[in-house]
């Protein structure tokens, strides 16, 4: 169609010869005609929607009747009579006659005055003091977009003058670009169309659409090229009848799982843990901490089977097998097995050597058994070994029988485990049990492979825990490209067997294929955990073990650990990690070892400039934090050091980052002066940064520390809501005040100031409306936002102004968040009104707060970091 | 953009043409003065039917309730002096409690709701908890136990007067951001409100989720002020495939017309059928379709149907009414005059335009009778007029 109309513009211009005035000039009047046609049948359709309405305004009015005439059955007539207004009716206090037709108009000028006789009187009621409604927040909000007032009218109504003011900077609003783009109605789609299907594009049609539509030529353009794909898709839908459209309900498993998370990803605020989180707002950028999380980690031995389906019962079957199957080397056996139950989290290392026994034996295995010699591997770290040719062909061969395979393979899958969770001496243990276990060359080259990747990853000789350091001493040195070629070569060879293997795995989805790895990186090679927790309904047990030990699934992504670092912690951890029975505590002994180098000094502990701030005095506002996603150390390059903000615990980089604030060190003195760093530099303390700033929640049967002790840190109140009960009701000075229901002493924390986080431009925008109204809600946070309380806040937004307070403002960093804290200032009783100074400027405060004396004192006394109610200006 | 931008093709209202079709003849049967204090609302009992011609006024700090008898003649029934000299009640509704005992609710500038028991001329109850005036009450027709008010609080009340029991406050994160100049019952669809204010929007409320509060109201014993009160923070929820409607008066209006219009309020709004009828300070009555916008579930689009012109109608809070079958409207203006619309024609008819050397006061609000057969202004200057239609016109 699309072509036969350009034939038709074609044709049209070469028989005009002059195309121009004529075509145009038939084209506008037609267009004219087409703009009438529409009219006329909008009007009629308008008619039609009348009518229709009108129908169930009928219906509606019916039911109204009905309700009537339902209530009127219900009391009788003698009840009515009962009623004074029935009486009423009967008696009228007073009639006033109808004008007279005759009259006329005369009548008026004798007004008919109503004159109250027997009024009856409605007691006084005190009226409220006035305030807006308001909703509770318990904690701050970012401003819905929707809700800014920036570039929206707003008018205000004068109460004395009865007039109604436009509310804004006329320049201002005016020189906002209503930059709104054409939107094209059905109708002007139908001129387009016509005009252009009729006539061709040119520049003369063009023009005179455009007359009639509006809009720029490039937008009528866009517009026609999109009505001509929506009309080809329509032809073809119509010829293909309405196909396979597959209704999706839910996740569909065809999808990846970053598909699948990204709503996840998008709505969950990694900061607060939650769902939708309205102070930092969705679609956050995702920051990964550069030191990941130590898997989750069981001991196997103590593990049950976690359903019938579980790997454990398949492998409990398997070494009675074992047991039966080799007396030869029993020895071997019980050695081999033993290490590897040692190993703990190691699945897969018993039934490995039990199959590499069983092999020897010549006992054939099924497949999916084999498979457990497969592994998952790393890449990056590979990559980083300079392995990664070896490890991705051993990664394929899948069901290897031979030892050379079994061996490579688990010395892969060692070097995963080792970069992954640093327990090294696993490794070694394992070493010497391959090391006893293997009883040709083959196998001590393979071993030797492990060693030499384990040495390479640790800097740090392993030998010392190996059972047979000659036969490592032999080959220790040799070159190792040779073996990785050998290591390659036989690998290839068995290439053609992994594909038994792989028929089980033809069966996973892509979804469920990262589901795996996902849970690989959570959990490790816990197949129990990852499939109750990822894969429920989807796998059991015995397949994903299975699958984990075919080895389909590489390493998870995104191990970003960098190598010197990796290094370090080896290093670290080896000396300690000497009780290879018990990982677990190994890993928080390196924790508290690890803490401990970093040799704190209370003068390094926060960023310059906010020592700055603390020293001069000075109200400096402070800086909203972002999280950077720098890689281990910030650079230059940092945000947040770029901002001036400290890096926190949300950032990318690592913990040892000089940007970082380290929090506090306090022992004794619960952090409530300016000793604590955290409180100098007006933060809370922070039980993940500071070292003895912790929260308990027991009562202490368990033998945590007691939950508010003499140590309890108290500079974590707005963290923990540790706040008193505040009051409502009518302020002795003016419209609401907030009252204080205890007793509280100095310094003591009463509670949040809560509300909308806006911007200072929205926030000078409202201050303007705000200040017609005289309330204002607003309070300065930082340099990007300010506090409103107007529609959305706690109680203590009515906590009024004096410039003898009881109460002052402090704003608060807390967990990265800066929050406002009302503290008491001095000693105050029980149903107190709470007052704190708003810090006006000099012209700012409204007559009432106005005192001649008070501003310079409060100025002189104001201490630093001190909050103030924001000033429009 | 310097010439006015037209409406865009094919989305053009009909408007209604000023000159009067005569199709029923209206003439001043009587006027009275009550007071020099402007009168804010008038309105006639539809909840009654022994008393569809008993109608309330309010002005000042009276309510005042009168009958509307044969011949132009005007009783006084009632009449109640609020104690506090102070207070100026700007709206009134008719309701009754739950055996039928009519009740005047009214509300103004205290912002506390009087619940008037008209059957024994007491006070019933007295509602406080809006933080600033009332500017309308409304009735739900179909349980007229059920009151809503709109206040200057930016908040929308829903009370049940036979308890006294605040039920739900539509307001919050979604809710008006200026004060609400008006609110209607959707006439069927008992879940449904709408409401309008100064922040020139319409805004639609379900309160369907809500409804087991709003019958927990009636069987209540306990202290009104100790019931679970909710707030309904946003315009009818997505789920429920309902809309929050946003007309921003000045987009339609920089759509009409290019004037600069400083006044933008939107002061009444009344459902008609699934319609609504609304009304800002631009000289017309609007007649919409609330239309939900596909991108956007949350927001809808008014497909603007029909336009109503009132001439001279450009202050707020002058208020339109209908008959009982919505078969016309009657707006008064600020000159005293008065437009009698047909409602349910396309194009719209103008009916009668009353208008008399003496009403020169604008008219604050209208009445129609249950028939449409006498309408009554209230005025600033603090008359009520009342008109009959003239019996011999042609049909």
């Amino acid at each position: 169609m699309v072509s036969k109309a350009a034939d038709s513009a074609i044709k049209l211009r070469k028989s005009h010869g002059q195309p121009a005035n004529d075509a145009v000039g038939t084209l506008s009047s037609k267009i004219d005609q087409l703009e009438k046609q529409i009219q006329a049948e909008r009007f009629v359709s308008i008619k039609e929607k009348l009518l229709r309405n009108g129908k169930k305004v009928q219906c509606h009015v019916s039911h109204v009747v009905s309700a009537i005439s339902k209530r009127d059955s219900l009391h009788t007539q003698e009840n009515r009579i009962n009623q004074m207004l029935s009486s009423r009716i009967d008696h009228p206090l007073f009639k006033f006659n109808a004008f007279s037709q005759v009259s006329g108009d005369k009548d008026l000028n004798n007004s008919l005055d109503v004159i109250f006789t027997a009024s009856i009187k409605m007691p006084y009621i005190e009226r409220l003091p006035p305030y807006t409604s308001w909703i509770f927040l318990d904690r701050n909000q970012r401003m819905a977009e929707d809700q800014s007032v920036v570039g929206r009218r707003r008018i205000y109504y004068d109460q004395h003058g009865s007039e109604a003011l436009i509310c804004s900077d006329s320049e201002e609003e005016l020189t906002e670009p209503e930059e709104d783009k054409h939107e094209f109605t059905d109708a002007e789609d139908r001129i387009l169309w016509m005009a252009f299907e009729e006539y061709g594009l040119t520049e003369e049609v063009l023009d005179a659409v455009s007359e009639s539509v509006g809009g720029t030529r490039q937008e009528i353009q866009d517009r026609y090229k999109i009505l001509r794909e929506k009309n080809m898709e329509r032809q073809d839908q119509e010829s293909e009848s309405s196909g396979d459209v597959e209704s999706r309900i839910g996740i569909s498993l065809e999808e990846s799982l970053s598909t699948a998370l990204d709503s996840f990803d998008n709505l969950f605020c990694r900061r607060c843990m939650m769902f939708d989180c309205r102070l930092h707002g969705c679609s956050q950028p995702l920051i990964y901490p550069s030191e990941k999380q130590p898997v989750w980690f069981e001991h196997e031995e103590d593990r049950k089977p976690c359903s019938d389906q579980c790997y454990l019962r398949l492998k409990a079957e398997k070494i009675l097998e074992g047991n039966e199957a080799t007396t030869m080397e029993e020895g071997v056996l019980t050695l081999a097995s033993s290490g590897a139950a040692e190993l703990g989290n190691k699945s897969t290392a018993t039934t490995l050597v039990e199959e590499r026994c069983n092999s020897m034996n010549a006992t054939p295995f099924p497949v999916e058994v084999a498979g457990c010699g497969g592994l998952n591997l790393n890449v990056p770290v590979a990559e980083s070994l300079g392995k990664r040719k070896t490890i991705n062909q051993s990664d394929k061969a899948l069901s290897d029988l031979t030892l050379l395979t079994d061996d490579s393979q688990s010395s892969c899958k060692k070097q995963k485990k080792i970069t992954d969770t640093d327990v090294v001496t696993a490794v070694n243990d394992y070493n010497r049990d391959l090391n006893v276990s293997a009883c040709d060359e083959k196998c001590i080259i393979a071993s030797e492979c492990l060693n030499d990747s384990v040495e390479r990853a640790s800097n740090k000789p392993l030998l010392s825990g190996s059972t047979c350091p000659d036969e490592h001493g032999n080959v220790g040195d040799g070159p190792k490209d040779g073996m990785a070629e050998a290591e390659f070569n036989e690998s290839s060879y068995f290439m053609n067997e992994h594909v038994e293997g792989m028929k089980s795995l033809s069966e996973w989805k892509p979804l469920e294929k990262e589901l795996y790895l996902k849970g690989v990186e959570m959990f490790g090679r816990n197949s129990c955990l990852i499939t109750r927790n990822l894969l429920s309904g989807l796998k059991t047990c015995m397949e994903v073990a299975t699958y984990m030990h075919a080895g389909g699934a590489s390493m998870p992504y995104r191990s970003n650990v960098p190598p010197n670092s990796l290094k370090n912690d080896n290093g670290n951890t080896d000396a300690e990690c000497t009780d290879q029975e018990m990982p677990t505590r190994a890993r928080l002994i390196r924790k508290r070892g690890k803490t401990r180098k970093f040799k704190y000094s209370w003068k390094s502990a926060g960023h310059p400039s906010i020592w700055k701030r603390i020293a001069d005095g000075k109200n400096q506002s402070c800086k909203q934090y972002t999280p950077c996603g720098c890689q281990s150390m910030c650079g230059k390059q940092c945000p947040c050091l770029h901002n001036g903000t400290c890096c926190e615990k949300y950032c990318g980089c690592s913990k040892s980052c000089k940007n970082r604030f380290r929090g506090c060190h306090c022992a004794k003195s619960q952090c409530r002066s300016r000793q604590c760093p955290c409180f100098a530099a007006g933060r809370e303390c922070d039980p993940d940064v500071c070292r003895n700033c912790w929260v308990s929640c027991g009562d202490g049967s368990l033998g945590e520390p007691p939950r508010r002790g003499d140590s309890q840190c108290g500079n974590m109140r707005l963290l923990l809501r540790q706040q008193q009960r505040i009051l409502l009701a009518e302020s002795d000075v003016a419209g609401w005040g907030a009252f204080l229901k205890n007793p509280v002493n100095k310094n003591d924390y009463l509670g949040e100031y809560t509300g909308e986080l806006i911007s200072h431009r929205e926030a000078d925008k409202r201050g303007k409306i705000y200040d017609r109204a005289n309330s204002s809600f607003l309070f300065d946070l930082n340099d990007q936002y300010v506090l409103d309380a107007y529609r959305k806040g706690d109680k203590l937004k009515f906590a009024n102004h004096s410039s003898n307070p009881n109460c002052y403002a402090k704003v608060m960093l807390v967990a990265g968040d800066h929050r406002v804290g009302i503290f008491a200032k001095e000693h105050i009783e029980a149903s107190e009104e709470l007052f704190y100074d708003y810090r006006y400027g000099p012209d700012q405060a409204p007559a009432w707060a106005r005192k001649p004396e008070s501003s310079k004192r409060d100025e002189s006394a104001a201490s630093q970091g001190r909050a103030k109610k924001h000033q429009s200006h | 953009m310097s010439k006015p931008v037209p409406v865009a093709l094919g989305c053009e209202p009909v408007v209604g043409s000023l000159t009067s079709s005569r199709k029923r003849d209206y003439k001043v049967t009587n006027r009275l003065q009550e007071g020099k204090r402007p009168l804010y609302a008038v309105v006639f009992n539809f909840i009654d039917s022994c008393y569809f011609n008993v109608f309330a006024t309010v002005g000042g700090n009276r309510v005042t309730v009168y009958q509307c008898l044969e011949g132009g003649v005007i009783a006084v029934l009632q009449s109640y002096v609020d104690e506090d000299k102070d207070e100026s009640f700007y709206t009134v509704s008719w309701a009754c409690n739950i055996d039928g005992t009519p009740y005047v609710v009214a509300g103004g500038f205290n912002g506390i709701i009087r619940v008037i028991d008209a059957g024994s001329e007491k006070i019933h109850k007295s509602f406080v908890g809006h933080g600033d005036s009332i500017n309308e009450i409304r009735t739900q027709p179909l349980k007229p136990s059920l009151v809503v008010s709109a206040s200057k609080d930016e908040s929308v009340r829903l009370w049940n007067v036979h308890t006294g029991i605040c039920i739900l406050i539509f307001a919050g994160a979604g809710g008006h951001r200026n004060e609400v100049l008006s609110v209607d019952f959707h006439p069927s669809d008992i879940y449904r409100i709408a409401s309008c204010g100064m922040d020139n929007t319409v805004k639609i409320w379900s309160m369907k989720e809500f409804w087991t509060y709003v019958e927990k109201s009636f069987t209540w014993t306990d202290l009104p002020s100790k019931f679970p009160t909710k707030y309904v923070q946003f315009p009818v929820s997505k789920n429920l495939f309902m809309l929050q409607i946003k007309i921003y008066y000045n987009c339609i209006q920089f759509q009409v017309f290019i004037a600069s219009v400083h006044t933008n309020y939107v002061d009444c709004n009344r459902w008609l059928g699934d319609f609504i009828l609304s009304k800002s300070v631009d000289n017309e009555i609007v007649l919409w379709e609330p239309k939900v916008k596909e991108q956007t579930p949350g927001e809808g689009v008014a497909d603007i149907l029909q336009k109503y012109p009132v001439p001279e109608c450009d202050i707020w809070f002058i208020k339109f009414s209908c008959d009982f079958h919505y078969n016309a409207a009657a707006i008064g203006n600020r000159e005293g005059k008065i437009f009698v619309w047909e409602l349910q024609s396309s194009p719209p008819v103008l009916v009668a335009r009353l208008s008399h050397a003496q009403s020169k006061s604008p008219i604050r609000q209208t009445a129609m009778s249950y028939d449409g057969s006498t309408i009554l202004s209230c005025c600033e200057d603090g008359t009520i007029w009342r008109w009959d239609a003239v019996a011999n016109s042609a049909t």
